[in-house]
């Protein structure tokens, strides 16, 4: 919440029933609820459900992010049907039904406000914002992080309101509910019955406050290398060391990621800003594959190809997919030529993007730090360590001149 | 997928088939006044080792019902080896298609030679016979549409 | 573990290669480390947390591995089917490796094995916990790592028959026991072929609907070696570049028979694929199927021909007509 910007809203309560029939409700009112829920592998995604007993909250960090409900994988554009010489083109809808996204991680909120920016520059992207003026999002403060998360590092926390309309709290059976926008304040007064005003005399934040505070407590217990309390590590699991000896990061505190804390952007945008050409990048992704999982998995990776899908000799699709500037093939010009032409110069441009890039056109960074291209790498590429290797070059710099 | 006048299915089955044997097979069927199923639709190729197992992918992708793919008899490649290639590709093909759910019954391999016009006719009826029992191959089409 | 670390000095400091590519330990688990120093070699391990198949590191596409010049490379024997498999097709030639191989007691499985194997688990916690699975973090070093059983053992070491690689310039290790055997796999190629073919279609598309076709599993194969991909060729455009679901089968279904006769059975498809989709048991159907009607089994031998591109007179053929 920015104080100033916009007015405090009334924090409320809703107890688990209550969430449970407001998600009765929305369905029943033809409302798309999207929440965290068990795939055929038993696994977490972000999928529409039918009733609240499918919603894991809380449960793993979804396998992808939250950016595949407003643009997902593939989409189509138009389609095309020939008739001789006549061509009718078919536009697709860009209004969308409501949706409401349910117990969203923090961190995949952040990144689809981040993508905003991209996605209304010059071009306004109507199947973007159509999907996004349709839905509320509803996001729930992270009751557990691993030694993957790093969403402190680039300034946001595990209980970020950013990008979220109604931010949910973990509270004695059930939320409190903190409205962000008008949108999730409306969300609140469609449905007023399911919500309570919440408990003690103070009117709205300084109760929030306080009582986010001691969820927060709860739920990231900061004891910087301590053994994982019960709160972090499910029932039954291995207790261990958190970091493998040898190891050459500092060890987690938890909460903050695994290097520990905040690191300044600032410095590592400027020290980008004038090191294209670096030793680093020569030797910084020997191990990556360039298969681009990473870029599959990002909430904020947004890059996308454009194509046509004939269906047969006389209509067609266009349609757009998700593209990663990880593969060759992403910068292949047609005459063979490939700028970067070897993986070490994608893995520059993954990083210059997020961390140069983007924050110097957008003011934002590509990145909200919530671990899944360090999760999800099979050749144990770390973003975080590299960010923290480029911190560290900054300030060597910075104390030479 | 067609349809009659009467609204029955009537598979569509796409042949691939090579050009010195079974090609010249379907012509001897043809020019002999052999009766059979005119559901199928040829597609010449050099050699049975010619036709990549995409190009099924395709067929079914592009609305066939069934597949017949088609050649020399072993040891009468026009090439010497293309059927002897084109044997272990296919063993191997229709292993995993029936594996990820395609049923093998829509997919027949045969080697009909240029004397066999009579055996080429009843490939093709007993083809389109278990076709039109399994019934339009709409699983696949359905795809298509998804997401 | 000293033999390797000291072996690796020693090929570093006589100039033998330019880089010895092995395993160390990283911030979440055991990573790919690229020795260019000896003085490095200390960071060097092996143990069964080591899943990972380094062969992939020579494919010609990895053209910014060059400028390390030559490479030594740490292969189990799984590992070793892949560079067999690449010299057998031509991809690199055998002196243009050093290959030192490591005696293996079987691998955990990779979820076990590296603490943060991927998101979408777990109860409580983000990344970890869950059905089995250790959180993030949580998973031990060493001596103290997840011991093998037929639950935690990796799938493909049921099928080993390489725990010493003969494809090497030099062993290192002690030849450890043999590992459990897992049926897991096995059982699963047997239930999915006791389903009846509209069950099985149902079984994949309910896995492969998550694909999005980033073609992980192509880039850290390491028999996928092509220079140009049949699923990026555009004309004629074999293979649809949008993740539908016709796009999805058509894709995994190619990239399976392309690996027929040539998969190693290393499991890195499965490993890296972000939507969890079970790629392995494809593979394993089409070693079965070439074990049983080809005799072919993937091997560290790299003059045995492939089974695909060669072939015999008397071939089975009661599939056709």
């Amino acid at each position: 919440m920015r104080p100033g910007v916009q007015r405090v809203m009334k924090t409320r309560s809703i107890s688990r029933e209550n969430l449970a029939a407001l998600v009765a409700d929305l369905v029943k009112g033809g409302t798309d609820v999207v929440a965290p829920a068990r795939a055929s592998d038993g696994k977490v995604d972000y999928r529409r459900v039918a009733k609240f007993d499918e919603i894991t909250m809380n449960g793993g960090m979804p396998r992808r992010s939250l950016k595949e409900f407003f643009l997902p994988p593939t989409e189509a554009l138009f389609s095309w049907k020939q008739k001789q010489a006549d061509i009718t083109l078919e536009p697709v809808p860009t209004t969308f039904g409501p949706a409401v996204v349910l117990g969203a991680r923090p961190c995949d909120t952040a990144g689809v406000v981040v993508l905003d920016k991209v996605m209304g520059w010059d071009f306004r992207d109507e199947l973007w914002f159509g999907r996004r003026e349709a839905t509320t999002i509803v996001s729930l403060a992270c009751s557990g992080v691993d030694d993957s998360c790093f969403c402190r590092v680039v300034g946001l926390s595990p209980e970020t309101e950013k990008g979220a309309d109604l931010v949910l709290y973990p509270a004695d059976g059930g939320f409190l509910a903190q409205p962000v926008t008008e949108k999730g304040e409306a969300l609140i007064s469609a449905h007023s019955a399911r919500f309570v005003d919440a408990p003690a005399g103070d009117p709205g934040k300084a109760t929030a406050g306080k009582e986010k505070k001691a969820t927060a407590a709860a739920a990231a217990p900061a004891t910087p290398g301590g053994a994982k309390s019960e709160t972090v590590l499910p029932a039954g699991a291995k207790a261990g060391t958190a970091i493998p000896a040898g190891a050459t990061a500092a060890p987690a505190s938890v909460g903050t990621g695994g290097i520990g804390g905040p690191v300044d952007l600032g410095s590592v945008h400027d020290w980008l800003a004038d090191h294209f050409e670096h030793p680093l990048w020569e030797a910084i992704a020997f191990r990556c594959h360039g298969c681009g999982a990473c870029a599959s998995v990002c909430p904020t990776c947004h890059c996308f190809d454009i194509v046509d899908e004939p269906e047969g000799v006389t209509e067609g699709t266009r349609r757009r997919n998700w593209d990663t500037c990880q593969e060759g093939r992403f910068t292949l010009h047609a005459s063979g030529h490939n700028p970067r032409a070897q993986q070490n110069a994608r893995f520059r441009q993954r990083v210059m993007h997020k961390f140069y890039i983007y924050p110097e056109k957008f003011g934002e960074t590509l990145c909200t730090g919530c671990g899944r291209c360090v999760r999800d790498c099979p050749g144990g590429m770390d973003l975080p360590e590299i960010v923290a290797k480029i911190a560290a070059l900054a300030t060597k710099d910075s104390v030479r001149s | 997928m067609a349809e009659t006048s009467n609204g029955a299915f009537e598979p569509k089955v796409t042949a691939f088939v090579c050009n010195w044997c079974t090609y010249t097979g379907a012509d001897l069927a043809g020019t002999s006044r052999l009766q059979m199923s005119p559901n199928v639709r040829i597609i010449r190729l050099p050699c049975t080792g010619r036709i990549d197992p995409l190009f099924i992918v395709k067929a079914f992708e592009r609305g066939a019902d069934g597949v017949i793919v088609s050649g020399c008899h072993p040891a009468d490649c026009h090439y010497t080896s293309g059927n002897y290639h084109a044997r272990r590709r296919f063993a191997l093909f229709l292993e995993l298609a029936g594996f990820m759910g395609i049923d093998p019954k829509r997919i027949t391999f045969s080697w009909v030679s240029a004397s066999e016009g009579g055996k080429w006719r009843d490939v093709v009826n007993d083809t389109v016979t278990r076709v039109r029992e399994l019934g339009p191959f709409t699983a696949y089409r359905e795809l298509a549409g998804k997401p | 573990m000293q033999e390797l670390r000291d072996l690796a000095r020693k090929l570093l400091s006589d100039g033998a290669v330019g880089v010895v590519i092995g395993y160390e330990e990283g911030p979440h688990g055991v990573r790919p480390a690229f020795i260019t120093d000896g003085a490095d070699a200390d960071k060097l391990i092996f143990d069964r947390r080591c899943v990972q198949n380094l062969a992939t590191y020579l494919a010609p596409r990895r053209n910014h591995l060059g400028k390390l010049g030559k490479k030594a490379l740490v292969v189990k024997g799984c590992d070793a089917r892949a560079v067999a498999g690449l010299i057998r097709e031509t991809q690199i030639k055998r002196e243009d490796v050093v290959i030192i191989g490591v005696r293996c007691g079987g691998v955990l499985r990779s979820d076990l094995a590296i603490g943060n194997g991927g998101s979408g688990n777990g109860e409580g916690g983000i990344g970890g916990g869950g059905a089995g699975r250790p959180a993030a973090g949580a998973v031990a070093t060493g001596a103290a790592a997840v011991a093998l059983t037929p639950e935690t053992v990796a799938d493909r070491c049921a099928e080993c028959d390489i725990r010493e690689p003969h494809l090497a310039d030099h062993l290192v290790g002690e030849l450890p026991p043999a590992p459990p055997v897992s049926k897991r796999r096995e059982e699963l190629i047997a239930k999915i072929e006791a389903m009846t073919p509209g069950e099985r279609w149902d079984f994949w598309q309910q896995e492969l609907e998550r694909c999005v076709l980033c073609h992980a599993c192509r880039e850290v194969c390491p028999m996928c070696f092509c220079e140009r991909c049949v699923a990026d060729k555009t004309v004629p455009q074999w293979l649809e570049s949008s993740p539908t679901g016709r796009a999805n089968f058509a894709w995994h279904l190619t990239r399976a028979l392309h690996q027929a006769g040539r998969c190693c059975d290393c499991g890195e498809c499965e490993r890296a694929c972000p939507a969890d989709i079970p790629l392995g048991l494809l593979n394993r159907k089409l070693a079965q199927v070439v074990e049983e009607r080809y005799e072919f089994r993937a091997t560290d031998d790299p003059e045995i021909p492939a089974p695909v591109g060669s072939y015999k007179l008397n071939d089975t053929q009661e599939f056709i007509l």
